[in-house]
């Protein structure tokens, strides 16, 4: 028997189809794939920057990336795409555009698995550029090492530092508050509460921070904080009382909740109460911009890559041309996280002009990623090469007057100190390989 | 364990939290006992409106006193609109499946939050109170944790002198206790259920605002708050007013002094559960629980 469903049911039924096609329309279902932007792009410089639109079979890049409440880099990826869809308007790589699928996670231990089988065997993507996870290199390295892919990326996990088949472009957040430590202790700090988001991998990120402190002589003490739900006045007060008088809080999270603490801080007149510093996240403008002059020389924040303000150097300037006509996806604008997937994509795009014969493949693609080496850019302190923690030595910048600039006192680019026992292998590395 | 002069700065912020969850568990008791709709998406409206203030401020120059009252009339008019589609097709269903749909409008809020205002970029609201305060002793207050604290009291008081005096507020109670008996006594059943809807969303829009100053304003962090909210008035078993009350001032105040006891500091985010399920096996001790509108027999 025919069954007719009246109005209750078929309105309730009609606005749910809507909300659903909504709801996928707003949020996707996680994955994206750049397409080529036509735009007046000739004369940037990206890639072979003949100002021709690529048109031949394409190269298949991809990349993992975390997106979830409190944790979100996808500006890294974001800006990777940008400068690949910028190059691919620019002759490509010898005529072939390249093609790259991003797809988020949830720090899903099975969800970042299947993440990658999907790049590697269902999408057949020939490189992996741009990861940016927080469980992906200790869920997947020794898949990808099996599938012979070598990454370059933005690590996270302390297996990105560890493996042979990754080199990131960053230090990620334990060598960066190493430095941010550092900094704490050559401005004078009694004491240091270390403060950071209660994701996994938060007992490897204080390592270095505890062994440097200990070196020193100084006490430091480790709290954790739900990005999803911080309430930004109770953790400055916490901070600042875990830190004491004539103490420091390092702070490694990402810039809108390190801004949410900052403003915390500022409602309970406690930005002069400790010494603040701060891991390269809060490398942004955005942050200084939304601080305001109250927070002018407050802020020593460790910059993995180069303040903007003050490089003026050909590599920044692309990053600015390139930000300014392709990054309307880069929702937080120039930064650190988005000078990351600028130097991915250069790395990526630069190992791929150099293979000889026309043939991309997983094979040619992932030999020339892992011959990359002395790869000079303005943003970087020392030239990059593919290894474990090429990037090493880095800068400090402060708020002043809306945007981060370098700090005048520190003299330029600071080694991050080699009592953090990882720190001292790569550079024994480094001295062994001569780079 | 740290000196009482630790835990002082503390009290003024849990007061202030403690005041806002008072007033988001109030609409959220109020609107339960109207219409027996425990509205999940409470926060997340309220995290809307307050986006949308923000949006206003930053990006159209609009004056902050109409982008404020914007928010709180579009938690009213959203939440409204939502209880004249969807309350009224599904007064008749079973008070989980109310609770359900209400979720599915917070998910589908949260969707467009995350697509309107992506959670990359940095974005605060800071109301004009922020700027002064005063010292208690050595612990500095501002207005605006005043205010939250002194809103929260005059809601519940206000909130229940209307549902008590006033006609509308007398056919709420009314409804409550049976909604069938209450409409074939020839009360306006659709025009009072639809105040309390407009009214629960008004609260929301203002808790949305205040928490987006005094908390965060991030769209996760504000629609999954409901968490503190809901547990407050779960305390209450969705029926007193003054237990939602003092239930949400505890929960503000316990999370908040937790914080400066270094050994269990990053255990606060369990302070709503605990307390909510020590309160419901408190009472229901050697009672018969049950979700459905009565709750504890």
């Amino acid at each position: 028997m025919r069954k007719h469903f009246g109005w209750r049911v078929r309105i309730p039924v009609a606005l749910l189809v809507v909300a659903v096609g909504l709801t996928i329309a707003t949020t996707g279902f996680g994955k994206s794939t750049s397409s080529p932007k036509a735009s007046a792009a000739a004369g940037l410089g990206c890639g072979a920057g003949t100002g021709q639109k690529a048109t031949g079979t394409p190269i298949t890049l991809g990349a993992i990336v975390t997106k979830q409440p409190g944790t979100d880099f996808t500006d890294i990826t974001n800006m990777a795409g940008d400068y690949f869809n910028c190059v691919n308007d620019n002759g490509g790589i010898n005529g072939h555009p390249i093609q790259y699928t991003v797809l988020d996670e949830q720090t899903n231990p099975s969800q970042v698995a299947a993440d990658a089988k999907q790049l590697i065997e269902t999408d057949h993507v020939m490189g992996i550029a741009g990861n940016t996870s927080i469980i992906d290199c200790a869920v997947n390295s020794a898949y990808y090492a099996a599938q012979h892919y070598y990454l370059i990326e933005s690590g996270i996990a302390e297996q990105c530092y560890a493996g042979s088949n990754e080199a990131p472009v960053n230090m990620g957040p334990r060598y960066s508050a190493d430095g941010a430590t550092q900094t704490a202790i050559l401005e004078g700090a009694k004491k240091i509460a270390f403060d950071q988001s209660n994701v996994p991998g938060t007992g490897y990120n204080l390592g270095g921070s505890k062994l440097i402190a200990a070196a020193h002589h100084i006490p430091i003490t480790f709290l954790t904080e739900n990005a999803a739900s911080i309430n930004g006045e109770t953790a400055a007060e916490k901070e600042v009382q875990a830190a004491g008088t004539g103490g420091a809080v390092v702070l490694v999270f990402t810039p809108p909740v390190a801004l949410q603490i900052l403003q915390g801080a500022q409602k309970l007149g406690l930005e002069n109460k400790v010494i603040w510093t701060c891991a390269t996240p809060c490398n942004t403008d955005f942050l200084a911009t939304a601080l305001g002059a109250a927070w002018n020389h407050k802020l020593f924040v460790n910059a993995e890559m180069s303040d903007l303000h003050d490089d003026n150097g050909p590599d920044a300037v692309l990053f600015a041309k390139v930000l300014k006509l392709y990054g309307s996806n880069v929702a937080g604008g120039a930064g650190s996280f988005s000078q990351f997937g600028f130097t991915v994509g250069q790395l990526a795009v630069k190992a791929l002009l150099s293979i000889k014969g026309g043939v991309y493949n997983v094979q040619t693609v992932n030999a020339a990623f892992k011959a990359l080496k002395g790869f000079k850019t303005d943003m970087l302190c020392k030239p990059w090469y593919y290894g474990p923690l090429p990037n090493n030595t880095d800068w400090t910048v402060w708020p002043v007057n809306g945007t981060m600039q370098l700090v005048p006192k520190t003299g330029g680019c600071m080694a991050i100190s080699a009592v953090d026992p990882e720190v001292a292998k790569v550079r024994a590395y480094e001295k062994a390989h001569g780079v | 364990m740290p000196s009482w002069s630790s835990f002082q700065p503390f009290i003024p912020i849990g007061l202030a939290a403690g005041g806002v969850y008072a007033l988001s568990g109030v609409g959220m008791v109020v609107l339960y006992r109207a219409t027996g709709v425990l509205n999940l998406a409470f926060g997340a409206v309220g995290a809307m409106g307050a986006l949308i203030a923000w949006s206003m401020i930053n990006t159209w120059h609009v004056p902050g006193g109409i982008a404020y009252a914007t928010c709180v009339l579009f938690g009213g008019v959203a939440t409204l609109l939502y209880g004249m589609v969807f309350g009224r097709l599904l007064a008749a269903r079973d008070p989980l499946v109310k609770a359900a749909a209400t979720l599915g409008l917070a998910l589908l809020l949260l969707g467009v939050m995350n697509r309107l205002w992506p959670a990359q970029v940095t974005r605060s609201i800071s109301l004009p109170t922020d700027s002064s305060g005063f010292n208690v002793g050595s612990v500095s207050v501002v207005w605006t944790q005043v205010i939250a604290v002194g809103f929260g009291i005059v809601m519940t008081i206000g909130t229940a002198v209307f549902l008590r005096v006033t006609k509308i507020g007398t056919a709420m109670r009314a409804l409550a206790d049976d909604r069938e008996i209450t409409a074939t006594l020839g009360v306006p059943v659709r025009r009072v259920e639809a105040a309390a809807w407009f009214g629960s969303g008004l609260l929301s829009g203002a808790a949305g605002l205040l928490l987006a100053d005094l908390v965060t304003l991030a769209s996760d962090a504000l629609t999954f708050i409901v968490i503190f909210t809901l547990s407050a008035a779960l305390i209450a078993r969705l029926r007193s007013l003054a237990v939602t009350f003092v239930a949400s001032i505890v929960i503000g105040l316990v999370d908040n002094l937790i914080a400066p006891i270094t050994s269990i500091t990053n255990f606060r985010d369990m302070t709503p559960f605990v307390l909510a399920v020590a309160a419901l096996l408190f009472f229901a001790r050697g009672r018969q629980y049950s979700f459905a509108r009565g709750g504890i027999r």
